[in-house]
C-alpha cells in the first residue's frame, strides 16, 4: 500500500509473436528435455533452467537475481527441428492458402478488383473497429479470390486444397508440408494482407507456422513436491518435454538421412504434440493424457470456461481480510450493525498508518497485545502485526507487546484488530443484486456466528437454517468512506428494482404491529411500560383510565416510534385484500390507516404499512426524513415487536385448525360430491357425448372440466373451514396481516388439500394408462388422478400421500432447473449492460460513446428514488401539505 | 371511381414505349370488354411502377409500327398516349369489387382506392389545456415536468386554492430535482440486476393465456429468456387482433373474421387416401369438419386448381375428389400427398387457430391467435391495424420497423414480469429494449449479440469463447482501450463508473 499517484494502463495492443521476437525475449534456449538432476538441482538449458525464474525458496533467478515472489519469471525458447502449424490459426491458414497463388504469392484477384476492394477495406477499417464487420468483408473478398482456379498475375493453375482436420493440408491427395505452407506464406505481399483481415503492422502470415516455440516462465508451470519427496511436474512441462524429445529425434533422423517415412511420422508426432500443447481438446485428435489417464490441461484449457484463468482468476479474485460463518438473528442489533464473533474479530485487522497525531494512541494499542481485554473482561481491540516502513512485518505477541509498542514510529503501519464501529462489508451469495453486499458497522459479540437484524434478511434473501455469510474488512480510507456513504444498510433501504423499500418488517414484526394496532387494544400500564423499556424514547403515551385501571392504547404506543410531522393515509392490506366484506363495515374510517403529524389515529398496521417490498410508512419516512430516521424506525419497530410479542405471547398449534364436526362432515360431503361429478363427466366422455369446447379435443375438454370441478371444491372447503377460523386465530392473523402464509395454506390444513398437478394438468404418468398398478388402465376418476380429499389435519392416506409427493417433486425439479437458467440469463444481462452509464447530461452511453438513451428512462429519474416507478407521487404531497402543522 | 387495367411487363418494354409516344402496343389478353382509360404496370407483381394512358383498345391485327409484348398469341392493341414511371404503388391499394387483391392475376381491371394518410397530431397538441398550462408554468421556471405529473397536478389546482397549489408546485419542483439520477451511475448493471434477480422467483411452466384457457402461451422465465435472446421465432407465436371500432362489438363480424383468418388446410377438413395401385390420391371431405370451418366443397376444388402438375379425375359435390399426378412415379405421388395435406384452402398462412374473447369492461371482442403473420393480418380490412400486435418481436421489426420492435420488447417484457406479479421499474425494461435495438436491428443479449460486439478484447474473452477472441485479436492487432468494466477489473484498475469515474484532487494550501 504505497501512497502517491498510481499509474493507469491506457491501452493494451494484441499482436502475433514473430520468431525473432520469441528469440529476443527468450533468456535461454532450451535443448534438454530433462528437468532436475539427481541432486534436485535444475539442469542447465533444461526446462527448469534458472534463467526462466525460480520457484524454490533459497535459489536466485539467473536472469534478474530475484528470489521467489520477486522474480516475475522469464521466457525461454525451443528451436523446432521442422516447422509445424499453429492449431488456433488453422482456419486463417486455409483461407490464405486458398485465395493466394501458390507460385507468385499474390491474391487471386485482378488488379482492378484489388484496387476497388482495397478502397472498401480501407474505408471500413477507418469507420469501424468492429472485428465482425471487417471479418465479414474480408470473408467476401477471400471467397471470391478462392473461387478462382487460375492466378490472374502469373497464370498458375490451382487445384483444390483440402483441410484434413485438424492440421493436415492436402493438394490432389498429396500432403502439403508445413514447411511448404510456410514458404507460400512468405511470398504473400505485405500490402495484400489487408484483404485477409490481417494487420500488417503486427502480423505476418508465416508466423502462423511455428519454427520457434516460446517456453513459458517456470512461475506459470511450477512443479510440486509431494510428501514422499517425489517431484510432480506441471502439465505444461510434461507437454514441453514431449515436444523437445520429438524435436530432437526428428532433427537427428533428418540429419543422418533416415527414410522419408520415418521423418514424416516424427514430423506428424511433433505436430500432434505442439497441437495438444496449445489445445488438448482439438476435435479430431485424441487428447494427450497423463500417466494416470487424466487428460492434460494445456494452454487453452487454462484460459477457457468457468474455471479458466479469465473467469476464475482475472474477473474474480480470492481476498484476504475476510471471514465466513453461519448466521443467526439478533433483534437487538440495529439494521446497520452486524454481530461479529470475538474469534473472527481477533483475526481480522484494519491497517492504521502511524503519524505524529496518533502515535501515542497507536503505541497504547500495540502495548495491549493481541489478546487485549478490559477490566470487565470484555473484548478490546489489540494489534496483530506491526509493519515497518521497509515492509517487514513483526508479529505482536503478549510477551513482546510492550517492547514493540516503543518501537512504533510515525511512518509505520499497525494492523489493528476489529473494533466496534468499524465499517465492514457483509455479503450473502448468490449476489444477485447490489443489496447482496452492504456496509455494516461492527458489534463484537460472544459465540460463533454472525448476527444481524431480521429486517435485513430480505435484501440478502437469508434465513437461518444454516446459511453462511461473508464478511470483508475494508483496508483503505477511500473505500471506507464509500462504504459509509453509499453501501451502508440504511442507504440501501430503497430498492432500485421498483422504487420501494426492500428492507422492512417481516414475520413477527408484522404480527406484532398488527396485534398492537388492530382495533386499537387497551394495554395495561405495567405491560406497556415493560414494552417501552425496550425502546429509547423521550416521551410516554397518553394514559386512559377505565374502571380505575390505567391503560395505554396500542396505536398510541405505535405512534411513539413514528417521526413527528408524518402525514399519511393509505388502505391496509387487511382491507384491500378482503374479498367479501371488510373487517370494518361498522367503522369505515378504519379501512384506512391515517397518520396525522406522526400520530396514528385509524386503521391497522400490517404488511402494507411496514412490510419489506410494500411498506408505505417505511417508504414515506425514507423520503421525508432520510435514511437515518428510517433505520431508527425499523430498529424501534423490531424492538417494539419483540417487546410486545414476548409479553403478550403468540403461538400457533394444531388445535388452531380445529373445526366443528359439522364442518368436517360438510367438507366430506362436497368432496364426495366432486368425485361423483367427475365420475359422471368421465361417463359422458366414455359414451362420446361430451361436447368439446371450441378449439380443443374432447380429452382436453374433459381434463379442463374435471380440473375446474376439483378446483371449485377446494375453494369451497377453504371457505367452509375459514368460516370457523376468525381473526382471533393466530394462523389467520399471520395470513391476513401478511406476516406469513396465505389463507390457501390454512384451508389446506383445516379443509382439504385438493387436486395435485404436474405441468398444469392432473397426474397421469407412471404406468401404462394409470398412475399406480392397482387402478384400472385408463381410469380417469378423481382418486386415480391425484385428487386429495383429506386435509393435513386429518392426515393423508398412503395413496394421497403418494400423489401429493408427485406434485411436490415437480416444485423441487422446477427450482433446480430455474436457478441455473435464470443464473445464466443474469450473467448475460450483466455482461451486456455492465458498461452503460449516465453522463452529466443524463444521457445513457456505452464505452465508445454511442448514445443508448437521450434521457435516462425518459424522465431522468432514478428508479431508486421514484415513487414505485412513478415520477412523483403528487397525491402524497397534496395530502402532506393539507395536514402540515404550521 | 376510376377503373384501371393492371398487368405485368418488363421495365425494358416500358422504356422502349416511352421513347416513341404515342405508340401502339400489342398484348396477349383479350380486352374487348375493358374500358379505355388508364393502366398500371408492375414488374414484380407487388407494386406498380409505370402508369399508362390508354386512348383506345382494339382487337389485334398485324400492322406496321406495332410494339409487341411478345411474339405469339397477341390479342389486343392498346393505343397509348402516355407512359410514365411512378412512385411504386403497392398492389394492396387496388381493389376488385371492393376486395383487396390477394394474388396478382395478369390483366385485371381494378379500382384504385388510395389509402388516406392523416398526419398524426403531435403529442403536445393532444394534451388538454389545463395540463399544458401547468407544464408551461413549470417551464417558465426552467423545469420540465412530465405530462403524467402535470395530469396528477391538474386535479389539485382548483381544489387547493392558489397558495396551496403554489406550495404543491414548489414541492414538486424540489422533488423532481432530488429524484434526478446521479451522473456516472451504472444504470446498465442496475437494470440487469433488477431483471435478473426476480428471475429466480419466476415459474418455468407454460401457462394458459389469461382468461383464454384454450390456448397455451409461453410465460414466465422461458418467455423472458426468449425476449432477451431475440429469437427468430418465439416458441409460441401468438397475435392479439383488434377489430375496427365500428365492428368490434358485433359478434357476427368477429366470428366471420375468425373464419377468414384461420388457416385451413385440406388435412383439417378431409382425409387423404393414397391408392398405390391406381396411383391416385382421394380427398375425402368430412362434413362435420367442413361445417365447423365453414369450408365449401368448391373451396377445395378451387384450392386444388392452383396446384400444378395434377389431373383432377373426379370431382363431385359431397363426394371424394380424386386426383392423379401427371408424372407417374411413387416418389411424385408421395410428394403430392405431402403437398396436398398442407394446401391452404382459406385463411392466412401461419394462423393456426383463432379464438375470440369478450373484454368484459368494453364489451369489445378481441381475437387471439396461435401462430403469427403480422403483415397479412394487418392487410385485412376489418382489422384495426393501430392496435393489433404479435408477440414475435423480430416479425414486428421486419414489418413495422425498429422503433416498433423497441416498444414490442418493452411491452412483452413488461407483460411477462407483471403477469408473475413481479414489480420491476419500467426504466430498466426501457434500457434493455433500447440497448437491444439502438443499432438499427434487433440484437440479442449474449455472445452473438451485444456481448460479442464489445470493443474490448478482454471483456469478450472473459465472457464466452475465450480463445477465439484472443487469437483473432492477435491477427488484427486489436487494441483494447480499457474503457469498460470487465477489462479494467481484469487488469486490476478502478472501473470507470460511479465513484471510479471522477477524480478528486485535494489542493494543499501551503502556508
Amino acid at each position: 500500500m504505497t501512497g502517491g499517484i498510481s499509474k493507469r494502463i491506457y491501452r493494451i495492443q494484441f499482436a502475433l509473436l514473430s520468431p525473432e521476437e520469441i528469440r529476443k525475449m527468450s533468456q535461454v534456449k532450451v535443448i534438454t528435455a530433462d528437468t532436475y538432476d539427481d541432486d534436485g538441482y535444475p539442469i542447465e538449458r533444461g526446462l527448469m533452467d534458472l534463467h526462466m525464474g525460480v520457484i524454490e525458496p533459497g535459489l536466485k533467478c539467473a536472469t534478474c537475481g530475484g528470489k521467489v515472489d520477486e522474480c516475475p519469471g522469464h521466457f525461454g525458447h525451443i528451436e523446432l527441428a521442422m516447422p509445424v502449424v499453429h492449431v488456433g490459426f488453422i482456419k486463417e491458414i486455409k483461407t490464405l492458402l486458398d485465395s493466394t497463388c501458390k507460385s507468385c504469392g499474390r491474391i487471386k484477384l485482378t488488379e482492378d478488383e484489388i484496387r476497388s476492394y482495397r478502397e472498401k477495406m480501407e474505408s471500413i477499417s477507418l469507420s469501424t473497429s468492429d472485428p465482425e464487420v471487417i471479418g465479414l468483408m474480408s470473408k467476401r473478398i477471400t471467397e471470391e479470390a478462392a473461387s478462382r482456379t487460375v492466378c490472374p498475375h502469373c497464370g498458375t493453375q490451382h487445384s483444390k486444397l483440402i483441410l484434413d482436420k485438424p492440421t493436415t493440408f492436402r493438394e490432389e491427395g498429396i500432403k502439403v508440408t508445413p514447411k511448404e505452407i510456410r514458404e507460400r506464406m512468405e511470398r504473400i505481399r505485405d500490402d495484400e494482407l489487408i484483404f485477409f483481415g490481417l494487420n500488417r503492422e503486427v502480423a505476418r502470415p508465416e508466423w502462423m507456422i511455428l519454427t520457434v516455440l516460446p517456453v513459458p516462465p517456470i512461475n506459470l508451470r511450477p512443479s510440486i513436491t509431494l510428501e514422499t519427496g517425489e517431484r510432480s511436474e506441471d502439465d505444461l512441462t510434461h507437454k514441453l518435454v514431449d515436444i523437445i524429445r520429438i524435436s530432437q529425434r526428428l532433427r537427428e533422423s533428418r540429419d543422418n538421412g533416415s527414410p522419408q517415412l520415418i521423418i514424416e511420422d516424427l514430423w506428424d508426432l511433433l505436430q500432434f504434440h505442439v497441437t495438444t500443447y496449445f489445445d488438448n481438446q482439438t476435435a479430431g485428435i485424441p487428447p494427450a493424457r497423463h500417466r494416470s489417464g487424466r487428460a492434460l490441461k494445456t494452454l487453452v484449457q487454462r484460459l477457457k470456461g468457468k474455471e479458466g484463468r479469465f473467469r476464475s482468476n482475472l474477473s474474480g479474485k480470492r481476498v484476504n481480510f475476510s471471514a465466513r460463518t453461519v448466521i443467526s438473528p439478533e433483534p437487538f442489533l440495529s439494521v446497520n450493525e452486524v454481530g461479529v464473533p470475538e474469534k473472527a474479530a481477533r483475526e481480522l485487522t484494519v491497517p492504521v498508518s502511524v503519524n505524529t497525531f496518533n502515535v501515542e494512541q497507536v503505541r497504547e494499542l500495540v502495548a495491549r497485545g493481541p489478546e487485549a481485554r478490559d477490566e470487565a473482561d470484555r473484548y478490546l481491540a489489540g494489534v496483530n502485526y506491526i509493519i515497518r516502513p521497509d515492509g517487514r512485518r513483526i508479529k505482536v505477541t503478549t510477551q513482546n507487546a510492550e517492547e514493540n509498542a516503543k518501537r512504533v514510529e510515525p511512518g509505520w503501519t499497525v494492523e489493528r484488530q476489529l473494533t466496534e464501529g468499524d465499517i465492514v462489508l457483509f455479503n450473502r451469495q448468490p449476489s444477485l443484486h447490489r443489496m447482496s453486499m452492504m456496509g455494516h458497522t461492527v458489534r463484537i459479540l460472544d459465540s460463533q456466528t454472525f448476527r444481524f437484524n431480521l429486517a435485513v434478511c430480505t435484501p440478502y434473501n437469508a434465513d437461518f437454517d444454516g446459511d453462511e455469510m461473508n464478511l470483508h474488512i475494508i483496508q483503505k480510507e477511500e473505500a471506507r468512506a464509500e462504504a459509509r456513504i453509499i453501501m451502508k444498510v440504511q442507504e440501501q433501504i430503497m430498492s432500485p428494482r421498483f422504487g420501494g423499500p426492500i428492507i422492512g418488517g417481516i414475520h413477527d414484526h408484522i404480527t406484532a404491529m398488527f396485534l398492537l394496532t388492530h382495533g386499537n387494544p387497551m394495554i395495561p400500564e405495567n405491560v406497556g411500560v415493560h414494552m417501552l423499556s425496550y425502546l429509547d424514547l423521550d416521551e410516554m403515551p397518553p394514559v386512559e383510565v377505565h374502571d380505575g385501571k390505567r391503560y395505554y392504547r396500542g396505536r398510541d404506543i405505535f405512534s411513539l416510534i413514528l417521526p413527528k410531522g408524518l402525514n399519511l393515509r393509505f388502505s391496509s392490506k387487511l382491507c384491500a385484500s378482503a374479498r367479501e366484506k371488510c373487517e370494518y363495515e361498522d367503522d369505515p374510517e378504519d379501512k384506512y390507516v391515517t397518520i396525522i403529524n406522526g400520530k396514528m389515529t385509524h386503521g391497522t398496521i400490517d404488511e402494507a404499512a411496514i412490510g419489506s417490498f410494500s411498506g408505505v410508512i417505511i417508504d414515506r419516512i425514507f423520503r421525508k426524513y432520510g435514511p437515518e430516521a428510517t433505520a431508527k424506525f425499523i430498529d424501534s419497530m423490531t424492538r417494539l415487536g419483540v417487546g410486545f410479542l414476548s409479553i403478550r405471547g403468540f403461538s400457533t398449534g394444531i388445535s388452531d385448525y380445529d373445526i366443528p364436526e359439522s364442518a368436517i362432515a360438510r367438507i366430506e360431503e362436497i368432496s364426495n360430491d366432486a368425485i361423483e361429478r367427475t365420475e359422471k363427466l368421465v361417463e359422458t366422455y366414455r359414451k362420446g357425448e361430451l361436447m368439446p369446447s371450441p378449439g380443443r379435443s374432447v380429452e382436453d375438454t374433459l381434463e379442463i372440466e374435471v380440473l375446474s370441478t376439483t378446483g371449485m371444491v377446494r375453494d369451497e372447503s377453504g371457505k367452509i373451514a375459514s368460516n370457523f377460523l376468525g381473526l382471533n386465530n393466530p394462523s389467520v392473523i399471520m395470513a391476513r396481516s401478511g406476516a406469513r402464509a396465505k389463507m390457501l395454506n390454512i384451508s389446506e390444513v383445516a379443509g382439504m388439500v385438493g387436486q395435485q398437478s404436474v405441468r398444469g394438468g392432473r397426474l397421469n404418468r407412471g404406468y401404462y394408462g394409470r398412475t399406480l398398478p392397482h387402478f384400472k388402465q385408463g381410469d380417469l376418476g378423481a382418486t386415480a388422478r391425484g385428487f386429495v380429499k383429506s386435509s393435513y389435519m386429518s392426515g393423508l392416506n398412503p395413496l394421497e400421500y403418494f400423489m401429493h409427493s408427485i406434485g411436490g417433486r415437480e416444485g423441487l425439479v422446477d427450482i433446480a432447473v430455474r436457478t441455473s437458467r435464470s443464473g445464466y440469463m443474469q450473467r448475460r444481462l450483466i455482461n451486456a449492460f455492465e458498461d452503460l452509464k449516465v453522463n452529466e447530461a443524463l444521457r445513457v452511453e456505452d464505452t465508445v460513446g454511442a448514445v443508448i438513451q437521450f434521457k435516462y428512462g425518459e424522465d431522468g429519474v432514478d428508479p431508486t428514488k421514484s415513487d414505485k416507478g412513478k415520477t412523483i407521487d403528487v397525491d402524497y404531497h397534496a395530502y402532506d401539505i393539507e395536514h402540515e402543522v404550521a | 371511381m376510376m377503373k384501371y387495367l393492371l398487368f405485368k411487363d418488363t421495365k425494358k418494354n416500358m422504356e422502349m414505349l416511352r421513347k416513341d409516344l404515342p405508340a401502339r402496343y400489342a398484348v396477349e389478353a383479350d380486352l374487348k370488354d375493358c374500358p379505355a382509360g388508364a393502366a398500371y404496370v408492375t414488374n414484380d407483381k407487388k407494386s406498380m411502377i409505370y402508369r399508362l394512358k390508354i386512348e383506345s383498345i382494339s382487337p389485334y391485327k398485324d400492322q406496321e409500327g406495332l410494339f409487341k409484348k411478345r411474339q405469339t398469341g397477341l390479342k389486343s392493341i392498346l393505343e397509348l398516349s402516355l407512359v410514365e414511371p411512378v412512385e411504386p404503388l403497392p398492389l394492396s391499394e387496388f381493389k376488385v369489387s371492393g376486395k383487396k387483391i390477394k394474388e396478382f392475376v395478369d390483366f385485371t381491371v381494378a379500382d384504385l382506392e388510395k389509402t388516406e394518410f392523416t398526419e398524426k397530431k403531435s403529442y403536445s397538441e393532444d394534451v388538454p389545456k389545463e395540463i399544458s398550462e401547468i407544464i408551461s408554468i413549470a417551464s417558465k421556471k426552467g423545469i420540465s415536468i412530465p405530462v403524467s405529473v402535470a395530469e396528477d397536478l391538474a386535479k389539485y389546482r382548483s381544489e387547493m386554492g392558489k397558495d396551496g397549489f403554489n406550495k404543491l408546485l414548489e414541492r414538486v419542483y424540489q422533488d423532481l430535482e432530488t429524484k434526478q439520477i446521479d451522473p456516472h451511475e451504472a444504470v446498465g448493471i442496475i437494470a440487469a440486476q433488477s431483471i435478473g434477480e426476480p428471475g429466480t422467483q419466476m415459474t418455468m411452466r407454460t401457462f394458459h393465456f389469461a382468461g383464454v384457457r384454450e390456448m397455451n402461451v409461453t410465460l414466465g422465465l422461458p418467455r423472458l429468456i426468449e425476449i432477451v435472446d431475440a429469437r427468430r421465432i418465439p416458441s409460441t407465436p401468438s397475435m392479439t387482433i383488434y377489430m375496427k371500432p365500428e365492428l368490434e362489438k358485433s359478434e357476427e363480424a368477429v366470428l366471420n373474421l375468425v373464419k377468414e383468418l384461420e388457416n385451413t388446410t385440406i388435412i383439417d377438413v378431409a382425409d387423404i387416401v393414397t391408392d398405390i395401385e391406381q396411383m391416385t390420391l382421394s380427398i375425402v371431405p368430412t362434413a362435420r369438419k367442413m361445417n365447423e370451418r365453414l369450408v365449401k366443397h368448391t373451396d377445395i376444388s378451387e384450392a386444388l386448381a392452383k396446384v400444378k402438375g395434377i389431373t383432377v379425375m373426379h370431382d363431385e359435390e359431397g363426394k371424394e375428389i380424386v386426383i392423379k399426378p401427371q408424372q407417374e412415379s411413387f416418389k411424385r405421388l408421395y410428394q403430392l400427398q405431402e403437398q396436398i395435406k398442407v394446401l391452404t384452402i382459406k385463411g392466412i398462412p401461419g394462423i393456426k387457430r383463432a379464438i375470440t374473447r369478450k373484454d368484459p369492461s368494453t364489451e369489445a371482442f378481441i381475437i387471439y391467435t396461435q401462430g403469427s403473420n403480422l403483415k397479412e393480418v394487418l392487410e385485412v380490412d376489418q382489422v384495426d391495424s393501430t392496435r393489433t400486435f404479435t408477440n414475435d418481436i423480430i416479425e414486428i421489426a421486419n414489418v413495422l420497423g425498429i422503433e416498433a420492435a423497441r416498444n414490442a420488447i418493452f411491452n412483452e417484457s413488461e407483460r411477462t414480469l407483471s403477469e408473475q406479479g413481479l414489480e420491476v421499474d419500467q426504466r430498466h425494461l426501457m434500457l434493455v429494449a433500447d440497448m437491444m435495438t439502438f443499432g438499427g436491428n434487433v440484437r440479442a443479449v449474449g455472445r452473438q449479440g451485444i456481448s460479442g460486439r464489445k470493443s474490448s478484447v478482454l471483456a469478450r474473452a472473459a465472457f464466452e469463447i475465450t480463445t477465439k477472441h484472443l487469437l483473432r485479436a492477435g491477427l488484427l492487432g486489436e487494441i483494447d482501450p480499457l474503457t469498460g468494466v470487465a477489462e479494467n477489473i481484469i487488469v486490476g484498475q478502478p472501473i470507470t463508473l460511479g465513484t471510479g469515474a471522477v477524480n478528486l484532487v485535494y489542493k494543499f494550501n501551503r502556508k
